[in-house]
């Protein structure tokens, strides 16, 4: 198959198969109501799915190597990082320090990731 | 569409995702030029931020098309990628229910990691339907358009950013800012050890299945200890 049309095809396959997700229990729970105890479970979703985003990306140094120790920069910027985010809310809330704080907990991580990639080589 | 229109919770939801840009423009940017390194025309490039809107599903894809996967198998690895949308569907399908179904189909369509985790609070916190579906749809819209530009970025100027600076890196340390004000209870802090640990010991999953067996893993922990907790005071 010509490589464009393949890839055409493959962005509305894709396209289509995450728009079906994302509208699927939307759709579904719109004429009926969810059991209490789904949405109990599902009060979890947040913290449960951005940490199994995130945590494969900082804890392995490259695709199967796990690192859990100081030699892994991208540990030490990560809890240096949370270090900073955990400080701001528990600072202040409200949204100007809330966007503060988003701020500085990306730029404390960078500069903590830059200068051990700079001081170790 | 217009009764449920309010500007003022539009335009809040445009200024707290503003943080969350300076994650989203160097992964777009990484959309972009790995669209075309996988081939992709401009327009095609841009078209695919444009219709699946979604980082990992897109990065899954050019990755797998530059690799010479079969189509089937490229399909099948976005879809479980994908597969957390559609918790996020069903944790904000609740809150959805009382607006229409145009607003329900448009909401649907910038659902993202970012929008969901950021906003969710807000409905959960609040009862006004029309502000937090308003507050919702400008954090998504923010991050459409912020996205297809740093798409276009990409497309034009292509690798400007050396790999040696590591940019991808302000991917996770976005989600870190978000999920740390989350983590406000012992339950929580459980959830968060549980899908850790899993998230690790599971990686050697095919088709990147792991993140969502861990996410799985993380919810049933929240669940058990919601258990526990409810029956100590029963």
């Amino acid at each position: 198959m010509d490589r464009q049309l393949t890839i055409w095809l493959l962005i509305f396959a894709v396209g289509a198969t995450t728009y079906a997700a994302r509208m699927s229990f939307i759709a579904f729970f719109a004429r009926r109501a969810m059991p209490p105890w789904l949405a109990e479970a599902l009060k979890h979703v947040p913290v449960a799915m951005i940490t199994a985003i995130i945590v494969p990306s900082i804890a392995f140094v490259s695709p199967g190597a796990l690192q859990l120790d100081a030699g892994n920069a991208k540990l030490v910027a990560a809890l240096v990082a949370g270090g900073v985010a955990w400080w701001g809310q528990s600072t202040a809330a409200g949204g100007m320090i809330v966007r503060q704080t988003a701020v500085l907990t990306i730029a404390a991580g960078m500069i903590v990731l830059w200068l051990l990639k700079y001081l170790v080589g | 569409m217009r009764a449920h229109f309010n500007r003022t919770a539009f335009l809040e939801g445009v200024r707290d995702m503003s943080p969350m840009l300076i994650g989203i423009v160097p992964f777009g940017m990484v959309c972009g030029v790995g669209a075309i390194a996988a081939g992709a025309s401009p327009i095609a490039a841009l078209a695919m931020s444009m219709i699946m809107f979604s980082g990992a599903a897109q990065i899954v894809a050019t990755q797998l098309l530059t690799a010479g996967a079969p189509f089937a198998v490229i399909v099948l690895s976005c879809f479980v990628v994908s597969l957390r949308l559609m918790m996020y569907s069903a944790a904000m399908a609740p809150y959805l229910r009382p607006l229409d179904q145009r607003w329900r189909s448009l909401l649907a369509y910038v659902l993202t990691d970012q929008a969901f985790a950021r906003t969710i609070q807000r409905f959960r916190e609040s009862d006004d339907v029309a502000a937090n579906a308003s507050y919702f749809l400008g954090s998504g819209a923010l991050l459409w358009v912020v996205w297809q530009l740093a798409t276009l970025l990409g497309i034009l100027a292509g690798q400007i950013v050396p790999a040696s600076w590591g940019l991808e890196f302000v991917v996770p340390l976005c989600f870190i800012a978000i999920l740390m004000p989350l983590l406000r209870d012992r339950v929580s802090l459980q959830v968060f050890i549980v899908t850790a640990i899993a998230a690790v010991m599971l990686d050697a999953m095919p088709l990147r299945l792991s993140m969502i067996c861990a996410g799985l893993f993380g919810i049933a922990a929240g669940v058990l200890a919601d258990a526990r907790k409810g029956s100590r005071r029963g």
